[in-house]
């Protein structure tokens, strides 16, 4: 039978690895930070193996009568990028395994992780406003182009937000948002001579490029996590062909309504 | 020169909105923000120098790769906090955009010549990033042994 302690360590390292797995963080370190707070628990045999939809440990007290414990943990859900979630447990457990810190303290800690909000509504808005507005001025757009696409960026985002939180997939979101940002932009220039919308669009869409999953994916690859790596991969593509879509459709219903493109 | 110092503050002020979506860790934004500028001017100078559009983007994902690898030294954090807002600069959304619009005007042509090189520019960002990684896997195994050697 598995003792009572040796499923605390499981369930304290598999919470850890969940938690770093949906908040972005590369495959070879959710396997890594499994495998050490285990160690540092002196399970003298581990073995992760961690993918972007569920997480399997085995453990074995490694004495001659032992069983080996198999643990699996189904990550379901969207998983979004929280670069500080990702920083406070990879302190947590360098901590953790060279320190004498107890289990449970260990999970309170990381719940506590868990429980770090994000940055606040205004602030991530106007985060997305200088996405859009520096990215329009970097591929060729004016400065009044750069103040259009500030709101536009403000006002697709706060949508997006508005999306996540009723929990819509991803390739919907895509598509929603970068719709509405294409009807805003070209709404916003159409009175006008000489605004330019594509840089404006270019700005606003940068916000939902798929950072995270990109960078992931090559790392990946790199540790040689195929599945993993070809999962990102398949995401990265699909967010940008519902970014695409998304913009095209209203381009060609906007081009057949006899507006100009 | 002052147009490259322009370009240098837009990419960083961009990288920085990018830092704040994704929640870095405050202390850390602007060295991401750092990051993102450097690997956008590496881009600039490489295309102003005459390359072709795909190999500035692997120079510049060198950049972003090497930057983010010192800063996670210097400042012991994962590398992924400055990889992953310091990368978005290079990523061809222009490109993905002028194709979907070539697709969208009916001319299959130019979109498959946008889509070639948005394409390859993706794929030498992929590759900068890998052999940077690699090099550095390389160079830590290489001062690993040495020090084993020597101890």
């Amino acid at each position: 039978m598995i003792d009572k302690k040796q499923k605390s360590i499981l369930l304290l390292a598999v919470r850890a690895g969940e938690l770093l797995m949906k908040n972005g963080a590369e495959t070879y370190r959710v396997e890594d930070t499994i495998e050490r707070i285990c160690k540092a628990c002196k399970v003298p045999y581990v073995e992760v193996f961690a993918t972007q939809t569920g997480i399997f440990v085995t453990i074995d007290s490694g004495r001659e009568d032992s069983d080996v414990f198999t643990y699996v943990r189904r990550i379901s859900g969207g998983n979004s990028t929280d670069l500080k979630k990702v920083s406070e447990i990879n302190k947590f457990s360098r901590e953790f395994t060279t320190s004498d810190m107890s289990i449970e303290e260990g999970s309170r800690r990381l719940e506590e992780i868990h429980g770090i909000k994000p940055l606040s509504i205004p602030l991530q808005l106007a985060g997305a406003a200088m996405i859009s507005a520096f990215f329009c001025l970097l591929f060729e757009g004016g400065l009044i182009d750069a103040l259009c696409a500030v709101l536009i960026g403000a006002i697709s985002y706060a949508i997006s937000l508005l999306l996540a939180k009723h929990a819509l997939n991803y390739f919907m979101k895509g598509f929603i948002c970068s719709a509405i940002a294409c009807i805003l932009s070209l709404l916003v220039c159409a009175p006008f001579h000489g605004l330019q919308y594509h840089s404006m669009l270019i700005g606003v869409l940068m916000i939902y490029v798929p950072g995270g999953a990109i960078t992931l994916c090559i790392r990946d690859f790199l540790a040689g996590h195929m599945v993993s790596g070809l999962a990102k991969m398949a995401e990265v593509f699909i967010i940008a062909i519902s970014l695409a879509t998304g913009a095209g459709i209203v381009l060609s219903i906007w081009n057949s309504l006899g507006g100009v493109i | 020169m002052s147009n490259l110092f322009l370009e240098f503050i837009f990419a960083f002020l961009g990288t920085f909105g990018f830092a704040i979506i994704f929640n870095v860790p405050l202390r850390q934004m602007p060295v991401a923000s750092l990051v993102g500028g450097l690997g956008w001017v590496t881009y600039h100078v490489a295309v102003d120098l005459g390359t072709t559009v795909p190999i500035a983007c692997f120079l510049g994902a060198c950049m972003v790769g090497l930057t983010s690898d010192i800063a996670s030294r210097i400042r012991k954090e994962a590398a992924t906090i400055f990889v992953i807002p310091g990368v978005l600069p290079l990523v061809p959304g222009a490109g993905t955009y002028y194709t979907m619009l070539a697709i969208v005007e009916g001319n299959l042509d130019k979109a498959a010549a946008t889509g070639v090189q948005t394409l390859a520019m993706a794929g030498s960002i992929a590759l900068g990033l890998l052999v940077i990684g690699t090099v550095i896997q390389i160079l830590r195994s290489a001062t690993a042994n040495i020090r084993k050697k020597t101890a």
